[in-house]
């Protein structure tokens, strides 16, 4: 059992080295709203207690894991990626606020990718879907004012100050449409026969 | 119903009903064809092109439509009085400050068959910016109906048990 456990403090000692961030910082610094909660009701890795043992003239200070709760198994363990581990590669939207809310900052931008451990297609697709609900106003952190303005939207792609009007759309064969959603969502699970409608 | 008496059947097949639709939160051209299809009665049996039996069609929250994409910045109504130099280019934000209701009043015109009954379902149709109905609307009012988009949750609005149920994905470290 010690010994596990200090070689479990020595695997966790080195891969805090490779990473830039500690652990115990991350989390410090990742403390908004929605990150408190789960610390309080599901721990992250496994507190552990400092404790020091003196058997005359040497002492043992190691860290006990302290005994976890229940928590859900992914159904696919043994992959690399979160979102492969729970099944979820085309199965999410802009509108899955409480999966997306585990990948943002407490200031509402995206954590890096080594530190979530998401591969390259699927951290972009979750950039995009935390933009679209920034956009959507369904975080908690509104980024842009046109909420004040309450020209409400949903599936915008680019920024709205960064987007010019279409004053000549053009002839049927050349026309320029207005762009609905990313084409990074393409395959995504649909329940209906039509396909993805991206340009309006 | 074949136990009406026929008076009452009569009445129940051809009376012009008032129906109520709120427009929060949804794409002002889902609304558009919904009230475009109940003004010209397409929703009836007995629908013929000449005899009039739309309803009336009461739209609230107008200022409240939720565009999709960026259409807010880039649609472009654009219209001209036909005198030099009237040619008017608003975007959808424009318009919308400027009037509230134009938006959907143009969308549903634009649905509805080019010919002279045309104007008459427009008179038809009522819009009103807020949820603040007159009282001879609200007395005439029958049914509501279904609002074409589902309005997803933010995240204020998840209870902290629903928070908690969700599983966490990946762990730091």
């Amino acid at each position: 059992m010690a010994a596990r456990c200090v070689l479990q403090s020595a695997g966790t000692a080195l891969r805090s080295v490779q990473s830039d961030l500690s652990s115990k910082g991350l989390l410090q610094r990742t403390l908004g709203l929605s990150q408190l909660t789960f610390l309080g009701s599901a721990p992250c890795r496994g507190l552990r207690q400092v404790v020091e043992k003196k058997d005359g003239k040497t002492t043992v200070i190691e860290g006990v894991i302290e005994p976890t709760s229940e928590r859900p198994q992914p159904p696919n363990p043994t992959a690399s990626c979160p979102i492969y581990r729970w099944n979820l590669q085309n199965k999410y939207n802009y509108t899955d606020v409480l999966l997306l809310s585990q990948f943002i900052r407490s200031d509402g931008g995206m954590l890096p990718r080594r530190i979530t451990g998401l591969c390259a297609q699927e951290h972009t697709k979750i950039a995009v879907c935390v933009q679209m609900a920034h956009r959507a106003g369904e975080l908690d952190h509104p980024r842009n004012k046109y909420c004040l303005l309450r020209c409400y939207r949903y599936l915008t792609r680019y920024s709205v100050n960064s987007v010019k009007p279409i004053y000549k759309t053009g002839l049927k064969w050349c026309k320029k449409r207005m762009t609905v959603g990313h084409p990074a969502l393409k395959n995504n699970i649909r329940y209906s026969p039509k396909p993805l409608y991206i340009k309006h | 119903m074949s136990s009406f008496s026929r008076s009452a059947q009569q009445w129940a097949t051809f009376a012009r009903s008032w129906l109520l639709i709120d427009a929060r939160m949804q794409p002002p051209g889902k609304i558009a064809s919904v009230c475009s299809v109940r003004l010209q009665g397409k929703h009836k049996p007995i629908y013929h092109p000449l005899s009039d039996i739309g309803d009336h069609v009461v739209v609230m929250n107008t200022r409240h439509i939720a565009f999709s994409g960026n259409k807010w910045e880039q649609k472009v109504y654009s219209s001209h009085t036909g005198y030099p130099g009237s040619f008017k280019q608003l975007t959808a934000a424009q318009m919308h400050q400027k009037d509230p209701t134009a938006i959907i009043k143009l969308a549903v015109y634009g649905m509805l068959p080019k010919n002279l009954t045309r104007r008459t379902m427009m008179q038809r149709l009522q819009l009103f910016p807020d949820d603040l109905l007159p009282d001879d609307i609200l007395r005439n009012l029958t049914e509501e109906l279904p609002q074409p988009r589902e309005i997803p949750r933010k995240l204020s609005e998840y209870t902290q048990e629903e928070r908690d149920a969700f599983p966490m994905l990946w762990t730091p470290g």
